[in-house]
């Protein structure tokens, strides 16, 4: 199976279909492609041995290649609730920010959340948060609610957590937390100045940290197949993908994939997905039901569980 | 009174003090209510779960009318009002009164600058307008002040107690039921602050 690293794309509309061919010849994926007015985004995993190619033809369309370490995964953004305390600053400047480098976010706002004492999370949301491969918590400016009160809201979260706030802390002060970046707590304004823009990069490159360790350990136990493949059969097998309107209709995770059709109409041929290898999906993964809304998550089975790998 | 002539932010850990006095910044300036407070007190405890404050407003003027905004001139030939707008913030306000009164179709706005009313008794109707109140800052200022208070307080303090009298204004918040003594002290912040704004 060759390697395949991900990569950001940015450039005109003009003539990038000749960079999605020429990654259809190399065996690569597109994950995502965002047009706006005139420019471009395409999130893509290309072969390793094949970048050179790829950077090549992106030069001639006058275009840039960045390295997107994120791709592939889902990040749950959680503040404590939907309140403008949170909102748009600071809990949708960290969104973006974690998505320059390729990740998709998910954000959720607890329904009651806020408070020190009176701060709490539903089962229902906990599963929600689950579903994703990282959640980051947008955390305020007291020291006292980050260390004290806040971490209960951990309880339930399996996936990595990692945590946001204003003052200066070090990641084992905070209990269950697996990272904690400050500079980043609760503002009125966007975040813009330098020591917020640090604090925000150095976020994407802690993240880029846990799932490149994510990564790692998948590796030991490899998945049975790779999720941009999935990802790319129910492109070519299920044309009803092409109809819905989410910016991200398939999105990629790191162990399997979201699918953002509804579950009772469709889940039977997400099942039946057929590979040249003479495998259906639901050999490989297990479907169910998406906490969000009534989408269909898949999750890919490790080799292991299986007994082979396509 | 200056505008923010005195403006405190006190918190037990200095750093936190700074991001919460930017939080108190940031909401001033997105609701406009700068010019129209003189002196201002926060102090915060989050180990007990408590928010304070105490503003003394400066004196932000009376009732706007008609004439204060806007030129008034009459047409009786024409048998049309015209009116001259010089100060465009309160064009909605007057807008919303004239349609009331007039109905739509009486009213037209030829340009930007200028409304132009049909009427049939010019004169009265001139000397009626002149007089007519458009809009009251305070009653807007009370709305802001209140929208100030919650967008500064964190925001699981819920139980909230708040006294609006003359130009000031005592605002106590927290998570727990407030104790009578927090609301004594946020008083007291309050005397300070019009005895000079004390330190």
């Amino acid at each position: 199976m060759p390697i395949l690293l991900p990569y950001l794309y940015n450039g005109g509309v003009y003539k990038h279909g000749f960079l999605i061919e020429l990654l259809e010849d190399l065996g690569g994926y597109i994950i995502q492609k965002v047009v706006t007015g005139t420019e471009v985004n395409l999130i893509m995993l290309i072969p390793e041995k094949d970048v050179a190619i790829v950077e090549k033809q992106s030069k001639e369309l006058l275009g840039t290649l960045t390295e997107a370490p994120l791709t592939g995964v889902e990040i749950a953004v959680v503040s404590p609730t939907l309140a403008s305390h949170h909102l748009p600053h600071s809990a949708c400047d960290i969104a973006e920010n974690l998505r320059h480098p390729g990740a998709n976010t998910t954000m959720i706002g607890l329904a009651r959340g806020m408070g020190r004492r009176v701060s709490l999370s539903m089962d229902y949301e906990r599963r929600l948060i689950n579903e994703h491969d990282i959640a980051v918590f947008t955390f305020g400016s007291f020291r006292d609610c980050i260390i004290n009160k806040k971490p209960k809201l951990f309880e339930g979260i399996e996936i990595p957590i990692v945590v946001t706030g204003g003052p200066d802390l070090k990641t084992e002060e905070v209990p269950g937390a697996d990272l904690y970046v400050g500079n980043i707590g609760r503002t009125s304004h966007r975040l813009r100045k330098t020591e917020e823009v640090n604090a925000l990069n150095k976020l994407n490159e802690e993240v880029g940290k846990i799932a490149d360790k994510i990564r790692k350990e998948q590796a030991r136990d490899p998945l049975t197949i790779i999720p941009a493949r999935v990802m790319k059969e129910i492109e070519n097998q299920v044309p009803a993908i092409q109809t819905v309107l989410s910016p991200a209709p398939l999105t990629l995770k790191l162990n399997g994939v979201r699918v953002k059709l509804p579950y009772d109409e469709f889940h039977e041929k997400i099942e039946n997905l057929k590979f040249d290898e003479g495998v259906i999906l639901s050999e490989l993964a297990n479907i169910s039901r998406s906490k969000m809304k009534n989408y269909i998550l898949i999750k890919i089975k490790s080799k292991s569980d299986v007994g082979f790998a396509i | 009174m200056d505008s923010l002539e005195t403006f405190v932010v006190e918190s037990a850990i200095p750093s936190e003090q700074e991001f919460y006095r930017k939080i108190v910044e940031d909401n001033l300036v997105s609701l406009k209510l700068a010019p129209a407070i003189g002196r201002i007190k926060v102090v915060l405890r989050p180990e007990d779960s408590l928010f304070q404050m105490a503003i003394i407003l400066r004196n932000v003027g009376t009732k706007i009318t008609t004439i204060d905004i806007a030129d008034i001139e009459t047409k009786p030939v024409a048998h049309e009002i015209l009116i001259s707008i010089k100060k465009e913030q309160y064009i909605p306000e007057l807008l919303g009164k004239l349609w009331e009164r007039y109905g739509r179709q009486n009213i037209s706005q030829p340009d930007r600058w200028t409304v132009a009313i049909h009427t049939d008794k010019v004169e009265e109707e001139a000397a009626f307008l002149g007089e007519m109140k458009i809009a009251d800052p305070r009653h807007k200022l009370h709305e802001n002040l209140v929208d100030f208070s919650i967008r500064v307080t964190p925001e699981g303090f819920r139980v909230r107690y708040h006294l609006y009298k003359g130009s000031n204004f005592i605002f106590v918040a927290s998570e727990e039921a407030l104790k009578q003594e927090w609301i004594k002290e946020a008083e007291v912040m309050l005397e300070e602050l019009m005895e000079g704004g004390k330190k």
